[in-house]
């Protein structure tokens, strides 16, 4: 999966004209003063503008978006501050008529729809959850708890962009920072194997290049860009230095920067191997090793090409090589939203990222083993929650025979390939937009979201709280759990 | 007299069944091995539901059927024999120290996780991560023998710290990463990557090989220690050739990124 899928999940959400009354707390005057031309000509009590909003299309969850919002129309009419990816998150909440649920693909109620959920999950044998990094950690919470009642499995899009980073954090460690951090002091700053031009649009402007920082006065001036990628994207205009590495030789190429670094003798013909000329190296780790302050950025380039979590955990080694000499960190660019706020809540809950499950009643990790694309593709899954993601478009064509096969619950804020095969599918609000609630920025810093206007359906975590209480209801009184538990 | 187990029900979903082992049947009748207890999924169900035994419980298990779906046959074992007549699920012989299985089809990924002794054989090929460590495990296998007639995947003896591992056919990407020391002997190709990571230990291969550029020509040589290992494998049932006995080795030392006491040995003539 690409960068491009990432967007794509996000997609549009729809929302109905039902009765949703204008928030009389919009003060209109102060209003239109603040955005003038912004509210249209019949302007007035219906115009609200949300300050200090926060975007969350991609991993930068940036929360300087100042929208004016129609209350009327129910829809955000300009979004100051946002990217042109941001902006078409925030213009296409256009108003659509879809019933909150369908079973078997006919209107339910809620109540309805909840219940043949809770009795789906209750029943299954292996049950998985799956997405979430579309919706709040509290909502993500919620979704842990589930897994847990039912003795399912829990998975996050992690475990098809950056899972295998997730594994190198274990294996390797991670030196780490915050973007703020980054903007203040970084003058040497790596993008591996991403495109952020297209796929990060404000990482450039808002954190990582042209940001005036505490120790980079003259901003992009004093930093030193460089973007090693297998061909040249939009994002290489942006850097001072352009690294064409060979397809799949990543891996290779940090491997040989790793020795460099180090001082190893290498003999080997590193151009035929990697395609990069040993001058360019050695002036590279020349650079890395006179910096003030070095960043290393790494995008699903890496960690989803051949070699994977080796090649996340070789990025992660030549960061912590590189503290030899200067203080040096290495993040991973993340897509989705509240990715980085899934990482964090299931590893909060459970112990580990991704890939967790809970057939005897304790947390268990094994990528390869419980992760949902695996898990799918091999058939093993009776019953799937689906939330905030399109399996069925994107997912290899064995898992979507599974999905066909299985009974299937999910919440999205569109009808997706997913919700049309779904037992049970729930119209959500988008949150950000229309729910508050927490995300994480994918520096891992929490940031709360203030909602532009009220949607008639329910949040995901409204869902999934009755979900859960119906399946606490449902349950049969407990067997016995230590005996599940005795063996390995 | 062994005890035989033969699949009637094929399960749905994984059935972990670590009761298959020598020390859990050894002197229980074919009913009371029935009554053991796995895990369908997340519901506790009887060995019974899945398999009907015959004969009794002994310290040798004869397997029929197809246990693609079947995990953690002969967990913990200590001694004795399994032999698995087909396919086999995840995890088989975790933790096992003593004692021998055989595997007469495919095994799936983690072929001998944590394993300190003992024997595992597949005659068909072996998934990912034959011998290696757990994600988050500082050690893959710290003993005994793992040999597969097959191919395997990526990520074979990952951090292994001692003992065999052979494979007859080809190896994936990043055979013996990480790998703390031990042998993996492959007969067929080897991935690339081979022994990134890697701090002691001995990986072996037929054939020529791409290395990384942290590897070192070291000499042309022959280990006495190859020539026994060879031999064993020979006696084992490995297409070893006397050419490979007796021949020269190129030794590559590395990875230079760790210790740099590891080698891969690759066959000159
Ligand atoms: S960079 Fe990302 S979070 Fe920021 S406005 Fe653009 S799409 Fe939204």
């Amino acid at each position: 999966m690409s960068d491009k899928d990432n967007m794509t999940d996000n997609g549009t959400n729809t929302e109905t004209s039902a009765a949703a009354k204008a928030d009389a707390k919009a003060a209109p005057g102060a209003a239109s003063g603040a955005a003038p031309g912004a509210a249209p000509k019949n302007g007035g009590d219906h115009i609200k503008i949300v300050k200090n909003a926060t975007c969350t299309f991609c991993g930068c969850v940036c929360d300087d978006m100042d929208l004016t919002v129609d209350l009327k129309e129910k829809r955000i009419t300009k979004a100051k501050n946002a990217c042109v990816l941001g902006r078409a998150w925030f213009a296409e909440h256009t108003i659509e008529d879809r019933p909150a649920a369908l079973i078997d693909g006919r209107e339910a109620s809620v109540e309805e729809a909840v219940e043949e959920a809770a009795r789906i999950l209750l029943e299954a044998r292996y049950p998985i959850t799956y997405g979430l990094s579309d919706s709040t950690c509290e909502a993500q919470r919620v979704a842990v708890a589930i897994s847990d009642i039912v003795k399912g499995s829990v998975d996050t899009t992690t475990s098809v962009c950056h899972g295998p980073s997730g594994i190198a954090f274990q294996g390797v460690g991670e030196t780490t920072s915050t973007l703020g951090e980054v903007k203040n002091r970084a003058d040497l700053v790596i993008y591996w194997g991403g495109n952020p031009a297209e796929s990060h649009p404000r990482h450039f402007t808002r954190y990582a290049v042209t940001p005036k920082g505490m120790h980079i006065p003259n901003g992009k001036k004093d930093r030193t860009v460089v973007l090693v990628d297998v061909r040249k994207t939009p994002s290489a205009p942006v850097s001072d230095i352009f690294i064409q590495v060979k397809p799949g030789r990543d891996f290779e190429l940090l491997w040989t920067l790793r020795a460099l670094v180090n001082g190893k003798k290498i003999t080997a013909d590193v151009e035929e191997l990697t395609g990069v000329a040993r001058e360019t190296l050695d002036d590279l780790v020349a650079r890395m090793k006179s910096c003030s302050y070095g960043v290393l950025f790494f995008g699903m380039g890496l960690t989803m090409t051949r070699g994977r979590h080796f090649n996340s955990g070789a990025v992660l080694a030549l960061a912590a090589d590189l503290n030899q000499y200067a203080p040096f960190v290495a993040k991973p660019v993340r897509g989705h939203g509240n990715v980085t706020g899934a990482d964090n809540v299931v590893s909060w809950q459970t112990g580990y990222p991704f890939g967790v499950n809970f057939n005897r009643g304790f947390p268990r990790f094994n990528p390869g083993e419980f992760t949902t694309v695996d898990v799918l593709a091999r058939g093993e899954a009776d019953a799937a929650l689906v939330i905030a993601t399109d399996p069925a478009s994107n997912f290899p064509k064995k898992a979507i025979e599974t999905l066909r096969r299985i009974p299937v619950i999910s919440l999205d804020t569109k009808p997706t390939e997913t919700s049309r095969l779904a037992r049970v599918a729930f119209s959500v609000a988008t949150y950000g937009i229309n729910t508050g609630g927490t995300v994480y920025r994918m520096d891992d810093v929490p940031i709360t979201l203030r909602p532009a206007f009220e949607s008639p359906y329910p949040g995901d975590e409204e869902i999934l709280t009755a979900i859960r209480d119906k399946i606490l209801a449902l349950r049969p009184p407990r067997q016995d759990a230590a005996a599940d538990r005795a063996a390995p | 007299m062994a005890l035989e187990l033969t699949l009637h029900t094929q399960p749905e979903v994984p059935l972990e069944a670590e009761c298959i082992t020598p020390q859990r049947v050894a002197g229980l009748a074919a009913p009371e091995v029935e009554r053991l207890d796995a895990m369908h999924g997340n519901r506790r169900v009887k060995l019974g539901d899945f398999f009907s035994a015959a004969g009794k419980g002994a310290n040798d298990i004869v397997l029929n059927g197809d246990l693609s779906l079947v995990k953690l046959i002969g967990a913990q074992m200590a001694q004795g024999s399994i032999v698995i007549e087909g396919a086999v699920g995840m995890h088989v012989g975790w933790g096992m120290s003593g004692g021998q299985i055989t595997v007469r089809g495919d095994a799936h990924d983690w072929v001998g996780p944590e394993m300190s002794g003992g024997r595992i054989v597949v005659h068909g090929d072996a998934g990912h991560l034959v011998g290696s460590a757990y994600r988050g495990q500082a050690s893959g296998i710290c003993g005994g023998e793992i040999l597969v007639h097959g191919s395997v995947r990526n990520e074979t003896g990952g951090a292994m710290r001692r003992g065999l591992i052979a494979v007859g056919g080809d190896a994936g990407d990043f055979t013996g990463v990480n790998m703390i020391a031990g042998t993996i002997v492959v007969l067929g190709n080897l991935g690339i990557r081979s022994g990134a990571g890697m701090k002691r230990g001995s990986i072996v291969s037929m054939n020529p090989a791409p290395l990384l550029p942290t590897y070192q020509y070291a000499c042309s040589y022959r280990p006495l220690f190859l020539k026994l290992c060879l031999q064993h494998l020979r006696g084992l049932g490995f297409a070893v050739e006397e050419r490979h006995i007796n021949g020269r080795w190129r030794r590559w030392s590395g990875d230079s990124l760790e210790l740099n006491k590891g080698e891969i040995l690759l066959f000159q003539r």
